[in-house]
């Protein structure tokens, strides 16, 4: 099915706040979700792989991300295993304000995921005039050695300032560090004056995956604007069924208080 | 003279926000020069766009499918309308109706069989069709049976309906809903972004309304006509202008003015800086004249206004009867060089809010070269953003000089928190409850934003105290609930007109006066509450025709010149002039 981003984005905010959202964590998340989209980039499908672990993190009642430690310019951050959608925002913001004062600020968001979807708050950040980069790894296989284990994946995400679409790239690297900490962070670089954008430059193996660039990114969002935005059946089905649940049962007085009469005529 | 005041002086003539934004005056606004309908037509003239019907396939009962072709200098539209046989008992106008009289949409580009078929398939059902992304809006109107009878019978008959049915009710349909942006699969918004056709707020939607009118007037016309051939006469022309298209709005219309501050404040401010520009004019003999005839046509306008609620009634007379008084005012004051400011000054002080805002309005109406301008500043890219590295004490500083209105409420008095807002699970229709006594305020639509205000400018004190140095950012992190208002405060502090400044939990708030804020910055006029929560209007009444758009009028000004239109009189030439013979329908092939 075909929608369009309004709608698309008006349904995820609705779905967010029925799972049990704040309002500005229902936007941002919404936003983050349809941007995705708009561009091709699958959003709905992280979305959907996230999803029963949205609901299950819904009673949990601390949902910001604490700070470990943090300096002028240097910032860590423990995501609490929570998706990015709810714990990304302010981490960002705190790695903008950083930058603003500072120049260049690093932000580490630990123990997060949904890591894909972070991307839609990165182009909000640059549209207020920051470049920013998101690195991040997707899985690593200590032994990758080509035992049939994943192999180590990378992705860099890299927006210049004022930019509505990043330059992505996504890579599988072939020689595995021997150490084993677990890769469920983001590592973000905020500057005030200096693009950082991706560009694959290494004396090391590795298998380029995907690159996604800024021309095409913006070829998805006119395509889409054009044509609407192809969603799956089922996850759109799932998340109206969420929307439902901020909605308040209707009875005769509550109808008869709302407007016209039921039947108007004149 | 003075022609123009420096950006210093214009600034300092604005009106405060605190009298401009309060919720009563907001509410007593009428259309104007710079509403929606007017720039449209505006636009559509000085553009020469043309409209052509390329279908007309209606049955005796007017049934059927009509099809309208806009072309402007830049592209081609369509407007396509399909009429259908409605029971009496399904006519509601409510957005949780399911069949209207008619439904309609407006196409960017042409319309092929395939997409004709489509939109057969799904417009009729509206909210639960999947809507053809080449639609710019979507739309439905049900009939006036009272006057489509009254009309019917008096065409077919060869005689003119009596203009008074059309005071009485100004429209042979209204509209109950007129969706745009994206909805239910329609185009976005942004998609028009760089479309100098449509890309001003709403234009498409009226466009829409207008490609309804007409059609309202040919159908009743081709009704008639089917019904007695021999008989049969067109509707006179000055009846045909005097035909509008109603609207009837419910709660619906208010979480938009709440969710859209940047739009708001750009409509507001647009009409604001106007009025100052027009404030330091001094004015001439020719000026003062064209004021007196606006306020007499005004007050006649004010008292052919039809309405059944006695409040607004009320208003009504009682600004129709200022106005002699006003008159009186204009013809025997000296032409100093602060008029306007003078009886901008002097309407504060003597008359009704109603009054006071029909006089500003009149005033933009004598000087189109300055306020015309300010018809391309009614958009604005929306986004409210944080500034996270703002120190907290300044956020605190801004909510109590920027926000000190949302401050001065007892939310623990229970009158101060009376209602609240909800969506129905009925097509998510906004509705008020009252807290305590019915079921939902759990899940409260917050469009309050008093005491969210409130709420977070007490939690932002209290953790001030421990840490004096605090950013914004680092409050967040620990109060995350916050951000939205945060957001919100900080983009909306440095505006003047964005907030609407009234606790919409009160119990003595009337939603009614949120519905006529917007409705004036569309144009609507004769507002005809029904209760205090959902209220009938009429757009375009009095609006140039189609075939005078067409002729390419050369007088602008005159073409623009529609505001409070008046009944006209029917004298005997009416049912045997000339000009009374049936509009002539050009069909063509459908594209």
């Amino acid at each position: 099915m075909k929608v369009s981003y309004n709608e698309l984005q008006g349904l995820c905010r609705k779905a967010f706040l029925g799972i049990g959202f704040e309002d500005g964590d229902a936007s941002d998340a919404a936003d983050m979700v349809a941007w995705m989209q708009l561009h091709e980039l699958d959003g709905l499908e992280a979305l959907n792989r996230g999803l029963d672990y949205l609901l299950a993190e819904q009673q949990e009642q601390e949902r910001a991300p604490v700070q470990l430690y943090s300096d002028g310019d240097l910032a860590v951050l423990d995501g609490q295993g929570h998706s990015v959608l709810r714990s990304s925002s302010l981490a960002l913001e705190l790695g903008f304000a950083k930058a603003r004062a500072r120049g260049l600020s690093v932000i580490k968001i630990r123990r997060c995921h949904n890591r894909q979807l972070i991307m839609g708050y990165l182009a909000r950040i640059a549209g207020r005039g920051m470049n920013v980069t998101a690195f991040w790894r997707n899985a690593q296989a200590p032994k990758g050695d080509g035992s049939g284990e994943p192999p180590l994946i990378e992705q860099v995400v890299g927006f210049r300032a004022n930019g509505s679409v990043p330059e992505i790239r996504v890579y599988a690297v072939k020689q595995v560090p021997e150490e084993n900490e677990p890769n469920d962070g983001i590592t973000l670089v905020f500057a005030n004056h200096v693009d950082l954008l991706p560009s694959m430059r290494s004396e090391f193996d590795y298998d380029l995956l995907a690159r996604h660039e800024e021309s095409a990114l913006l070829a998805s969002r006119e395509r889409a604007m054009l044509d609407g935005i192809s969603i799956d059946d089922a996850v759109w089905n799932r998340l109206k069924e969420l929307a439902t649940r901020i909605l308040v049962e209707s009875n005769d007085a509550s109808r008869a208080g709302a407007g016209a009469g039921t039947v108007d005529n004149d | 003279m003075i022609d123009r005041v420096s950006p210093l002086e214009e600034s300092l003539r604005l009106r405060a926000p605190e009298r401009v934004m309060d919720l009563e005056r907001l509410g007593s606004l009428h259309p104007s020069r710079l509403s929606f309908v007017r720039s449209l037509m505006r636009q559509m003239a000085r553009q020469r766009w043309q409209i052509s019907a390329t279908r007309f396939d209606l049955d005796d009962a007017g049934h059927g499918t009509a099809i309208y072709r806009l072309q402007t200098p830049r592209g081609r539209y369509h407007g396509v309308i399909f009429s259908q046989p409605l029971p009496d008992e399904a006519r509601s106008d409510r957005v949780i109706a399911e069949a209207w009289d008619v439904t309609f949409g407006v196409v960017e580009g042409d319309v092929d069989d395939a997409l004709l078929e489509q939109m057969a398939a799904n417009v009729p059902l509206q909210e639960a069709g999947r809507q053809h992304p080449r639609l710019l809006v979507l739309s439905r109107a049900n009939r006036s049976l009272r006057n489509f009878a009254a009309f019917t019978e008096a065409l077919s008959a060869g005689r003119q309906p009596d203009p008074k049915w059309i005071t009485r009710v100004g429209y042979l349909y209204r509209t109950t809903a007129v969706y745009g942006n994206g909805k239910f699969g329609i185009a976005d918004f942004d998609r028009l972004r760089d479309n100098p056709d449509f890309q001003r707020p709403f234009s498409a939607q009226m466009l829409a309304v207008y490609l309804l009118r007409h059609f309202s007037i040919e159908q009743i016309e081709h009704i008639a006509r089917r019904q007695a051939p021999d008989t049969a006469v067109g509707l006179a022309t000055p009846l045909k202008r005097y035909l509008g298209i109603g609207n009837s709005t419910g709660l619906g219309m208010a979480p938009f003015l709440i969710n859209h501050p940047q739009l708001i404040e750009q409509w507001v401010e647009s009409r604001e800086q106007a009025l100052a520009q027009v404030s330091a004019q001094q004015p001439n003999e020719e000026q003062r004249a064209a004021l007196i005839a606006l306020v007499s046509r005004a007050q006649r306008h004010l008292e052919q206004t039809v309405t059944e609620d006695a409040e607004q009634s009320a208003r009504n007379a009682e600004t129709a009867a200022a106005l002699p008084g006003v008159r009186a005012w204009l013809e025997q004051v000296p032409l100093a060089v602060d008029l306007w400011q003078e009886l901008i000054e002097w309407s504060h002080r003597t008359l009704s809010l109603e009054a006071q805002e029909l006089l500003n309005t009149l005033l933009l109406e004598i000087y189109p070269d300055i306020v015309e301008p300010f018809e391309d500043r009614m958009g604005v890219d929306e986004r409210l953003e944080l500034t996270p590295e703002m120190p907290l004490v300044r956020l605190k500083q801004l909510i109590e000089t920027r926000y000190d209105w949302a401050l001065s409420y007892d939310f623990n008095d229970p009158d101060s928190r009376y209602w609240f807002w909800y969506r129905s699970i009925e097509k998510e229709e906004p509705r008020l409850g009252v807290r305590g006594r019915e079921p939902g305020a759990d899940r409260e639509l917050k469009l309050a934003i008093a005491p969210r205000v409130a709420d977070t400018h007490r939690v932002i004190g209290e953790y001030l105290d421990a840490n004096p140095r605090a950013t914004t950012v680092d409050f967040l992190i620990q109060h995350s609930r916050h951000k939205e208002i945060v957001r919100r405060i900080q983009t909306m502090a440095e505006t003047p007109f964005g907030e609407i400044r009234a606790n919409l939990w009160a119990r003595d708030m009337k939603p009614m006066h949120l519905l006529r804020t917007k409705l004036s910055f569309f144009g609507a006029s004769r507002f005809d509450p029904k209760s205090d929560r959902w209220v009938r209007i009429t757009l375009f009444q009095g609006a140039p025709l189609v075939e005078e758009l067409n002729a390419e009028p050369d007088d602008l000004r005159a073409f623009d010149d529609w505001g409070f239109p008046l009944e006209p009189s029917l004298d005997t030439s009416l049912s045997t002039s000339a000009e009374n013979t049936l509009t002539t329908v050009t069909t063509g092939v459908t594209t």
